[in-house]
């Protein structure tokens, strides 16, 4: 009976012993400079030129690098795969020189024409990209993306030779430096294109487990759908001494919860967010995991003005001045976020704009009547569309709940996984879609060119002449105040006419352990992963 | 001609077994009291279920709020009655769903037999192979989603069982002496299967449906968890469930009530059918099932 007992009790102390020293993967990752960093979603794909998400961008950077690259503590431009640059005087003529030893990750070198190509892509009508339209500075890239003219030699992107590009602009653009560091200019590999597809077939299998070719810090070993994506270090990469990571792995867990609750048992170094019930908790507890940052981005509702009724703007007012986005911000959010009456975040590269929506209940209902709705007689059923996620879903209770108070309207909720959100939100199959924009570099441009008509992110359907004409002279215009009072009309346009709605601007609220080196605040969220290391604390 | 009082006795006969089944008759009650609780919601709560209170959020249960309030400041109490509602509602309406095809199909397969048969219960053999979050999907997406459809998807699932088994119950029956009797006094099928045979397996189909009430209500929780079944702001005992277990650590009480209420559901639901099933058919034992 006695040994039973010594016998059972060893057994215990062995299982409790053998579970404490079981190492948790951030552990084991410590000590081997694993990074496991959860993307948030399940990527669209990874193709640099076709996708817009910031699920997709932070696996990308990983995986690619374009001429001008990230530090960990500025939001400078600095050297990427071009060593250096010239910029004519009056400001039209970029001429990047590429390292030499810039290479592929199969070992190919990497040369000025593979630029001219990835470009090429981009600017092809028929991939489609959305992104195109950003770089519309270049000479001729609009002509070219439009089909207006269909020689690629006649857009400004020329090889000089191997290693010395050049750019020709339409008008001098301050920030073109950042623009070129948009992964929708990172270089892709033609041979691996032209493998898969034609040169603009969007959606082909070039970017799946073994076909893909990058030129960035990591390469991509395998891409398990719904699981996980492992990439691991680049032998190739021109600087790959700095490198210290060995292996970063992207996981797509959406539930914020399932997402913290992995951050805690040490699956995660770092999250994508953090669930906001527990925010007080970790700021009381662990202010030294918590990064409360502010974001360069917006939360937005996009109302799809191609259906009534929602092509009215008298509608589109009032479901815009009946948001008391205070209450939003304070009990939902509830990690410091500013309320947002209007697109672009405050201070953007020193813009603030002037345009603001109001909070006004009572215009908003004398709006709906005159729109034929008297307190919301008549007002059709509409669906709030999000992508699955707890925060939206709060968010969007809410606004059903303050319109149902203000303006008497029903509308239903509508929740999809990301793909179908973003495929529906494309093929304007929604009435009213939630929405978010992270500026891809900093400059009020970022935001307000992507309501321009027909612009690849412009799911409003939302098409206005005059707004068209500012952001177009604002693109042109040199001076830098008169530009920014351009963009102030424009937006003045934007929020008058409501084709969406600003809720508040995003504050970063990531969970990084500790152990993971050179993780900086950054406004755009960007964060150059060679530069990241692994340490854990003793 | 006789068998009405052999019927009445049947049923009184029953219904004593049943009586001296305590847990049967726990289950009873407590199934009575919390569906005429969800019918009556708002008499019992001075609440709307829908009512936001953003200033309060989450609170512990108190006087005010008897289980809390969630994460919008609704009242908890509030919206597990309604809940009830939803879940009682589809739990019932899918399962009458489910004997209203399952019933009829097995018994004119099994009464039909030979090569009928076969070829009907391959359908629902092929039909039991679909994947039913898949064909939940595609409905949706074809129908759109609205409550009633889901009380078709999860029927439309629900009937092959039930067609399983009635079909086994009748091919035993369609041997049996009155049945023959039946077919020489020159009866019509459909009048031999629906007044001769289906009454003959009345204690199946109430059993079976006791059985599958609960069952869809778990169901229709797996729905709500992946966003395919109610949608906010209604509320479904699957849907607080879901809410309550993705805020669990930070304010348990939203998790507790629920689970506790739900489980207590399906377990007098269990105990219902477990009495009802030994009452109504001695031949069956305990557990068999």
């Amino acid at each position: 009976m006695m040994l039973k007992k010594i016998t059972s009790l060893a057994c215990t102390l062995l299982l409790i012993s053998g579970c404490s020293r079981r190492e948790t993967p951030v552990q084991i990752g410590n000590r081997e400079q694993i990074l496991h960093r959860n993307a948030g979603s399940e990527p669209k794909d990874l193709d640099p030129q076709t996708t817009t998400g910031g699920v997709e961008s932070l696996i990308q950077d990983a995986l690619f690098e374009g001429l001008v690259a990230w530090e960990p503590d500025d939001t400078d431009p600095h050297p990427g795969v071009a060593e250096r640059w010239d910029i004519s005087d009056d400001g039209t003529v970029y001429t990047f020189y590429l390292r030499p030893n810039a290479r592929w990750s199969n070992g190919d070198m990497l040369t000025t024409h593979d630029f001219v190509f990835s470009y090429q892509r981009l600017f092809s009508p028929a991939l489609g990209a959305p992104y195109a339209y950003m770089h519309y500075v270049i000479k001729n890239a609009e002509e070219y993306t439009k089909g207006d003219i269909t020689d690629f030699s006649q857009v400004g992107v020329k090889a000089l030779d191997d290693h010395t590009l050049q750019f020709t602009l339409k008008a001098p653009t301050p920030y073109f430096l950042r623009l070129v560091r948009d992964r929708s200019a990172y270089p892709v590999h033609p041979a691996t294109i032209l493998k898969f597809g034609k040169i603009d077939e969007p959606n082909t299998k070039w970017t799946h487990t073994g076909n893909l070719v990058g030129n960035g810090p990591f390469m991509l070993e395998y891409w398990q759908t719904n699981r996980k994506i492992k990439t691991v270090k680049n032998p190739y990469y021109w600087d790959a001494k700095t490198v210290r990571l060995k292996e970063i792995h992207f996981y797509p867990i959406e539930d914020v919860t399932a997402e913290e609750r992995a951050f805690r048992t040490g699956q995660l170094h770092i999250t994508k967010e953090t669930p906001s019930e527990r925010i007080q908790f970790y700021r009381q507890n662990h202010p030294d995991l918590i990064r409360l940052d502010p974001l360069l981005g917006t939360y937005f509702y996009e109302l799809n003005t191609t259906k009534p009724p929602l092509d009215d703007v008298r509608v589109r007012q009032a479901l815009a001045m009946a948001l008391d986005r205070e209450q939003i911000v304070k009990h939902i959010c509830k990690a410091g976020e500013p309320a947002a009456y209007n697109l672009t975040p405050p201070d953007t590269a020193g813009y603030t704009s002037r345009a603001k929506i109001e909070y006004d209940p009572a215009k908003a209902r004398k709006l709906l009547a005159e729109a034929g709705y008297p307190n919301g007689k008549g007002f059709p059923k509409m669906e709030i569309l999000y992508n699955t996620h707890k925060a939206h879903m709060g968010i969007a209770e809410v606004i059903q709940q303050q319109w149902k108070e203000a303006l008497n309207i029903d509308v239903e909720l509508l929740n999809m996984e990301w793909k179908t959100y973003l495929a529906m939100k494309q093929e304007h199959k929604y009435d009213i879609a939630r929405a978010s924009w992270i500026g891809d570099y900093i400059d009020p441009s970022t935001f307000l060119e992507m309501y321009i008509t027909g612009g690849g992110n412009n799911n409003a359907g939302w098409s206005n002449k005059n707004y068209d004409a500012l952001i177009q002279a604002a693109g042109s215009e040199m001076d830098q105040v008169k530009r920014f009072e351009l963009f102030q009309q424009a937006e003045e346009i934007l929020m008058m006419e409501a084709p969406i709605i600003p809720i508040y601007y995003y504050h970063n609220k990531a969970l990084v352990q500790s152990s993971v080196k050179n993780w900086m605040p950054n406004p755009l969220d960007r964060h150059p992963y060679k530069y990241v290391y692994l340490e854990a604390d003793e | 001609m006789s068998r009405k009082p052999v019927k009445n006795s049947l049923w009184a006969d029953s219904w004593k077994q049943l009586r001296k089944n305590h847990a049967a008759i726990a289950g009873l009650i407590i199934l009575i009291i919390l569906i005429t609780a969800s019918a009556l919601a708002p008499l019992l709560t001075p609440y709307s279920f829908e009512q936001q209170n953003l200033e309060l959020g989450a609170v512990k249960p108190s006087l005010h709020h008897w289980l809390g309030t969630d994460t919008l400041g609704r009242d908890l109490f509030t919206r597990l009655l309604y809940g009830g509602r939803t879940s009682f509602l589809v739990g019932i309406c899918a399962t009458a769903v489910s004997l209203l095809i399952g019933v009829p199909y097995g018994a004119v397969s099994g009464y039909a037999g030979g090569k009928v048969d076969s070829v009907m219960m391959r359908i629902v053999d092929i039909l039991y192979t679909m994947p039913f979050t898949i064909l939940v999907i595609i409905l949706m997406v074809v129908f759109g989603r609205n409550i009633l459809l889901m009380f078709g998807a999860i029927g439309a699932i629900q009937w092959l069982v039930m067609a399983r088994i009635i079909r086994g119950q009748v091919m035993a029956l369609r041997k049996q002496a009155f049945v023959e009797a039946a077919i020489a006094i020159g009866a019509s099928h459909p009048r031999i299967i629906f007044k001769h045979i289906i009454p003959n397996v009345l204690g199946i189909i109430i059993v079976y449906t006791t059985l599958t009430i609960p069952h869809v209500m778990l169901m229709e929780t797996f729905l709500s968890f992946l966003g395919l079944g109610i949608q906010p702001p209604m509320s479904s005992w699957g849907l607080l469930i879901k809410d309550g277990a993705s805020v669990m650590e930070t304010y348990p009480w939203l998790l507790i009530s629920p689970a506790i209420v739900f489980s207590v559901t399906l377990f007098s639901m269990n105990f219902l059918g477990d009495g009802l099933r030994d009452a109504l058919d001695p031949r069956f034992s305990k557990g068999k099932f």
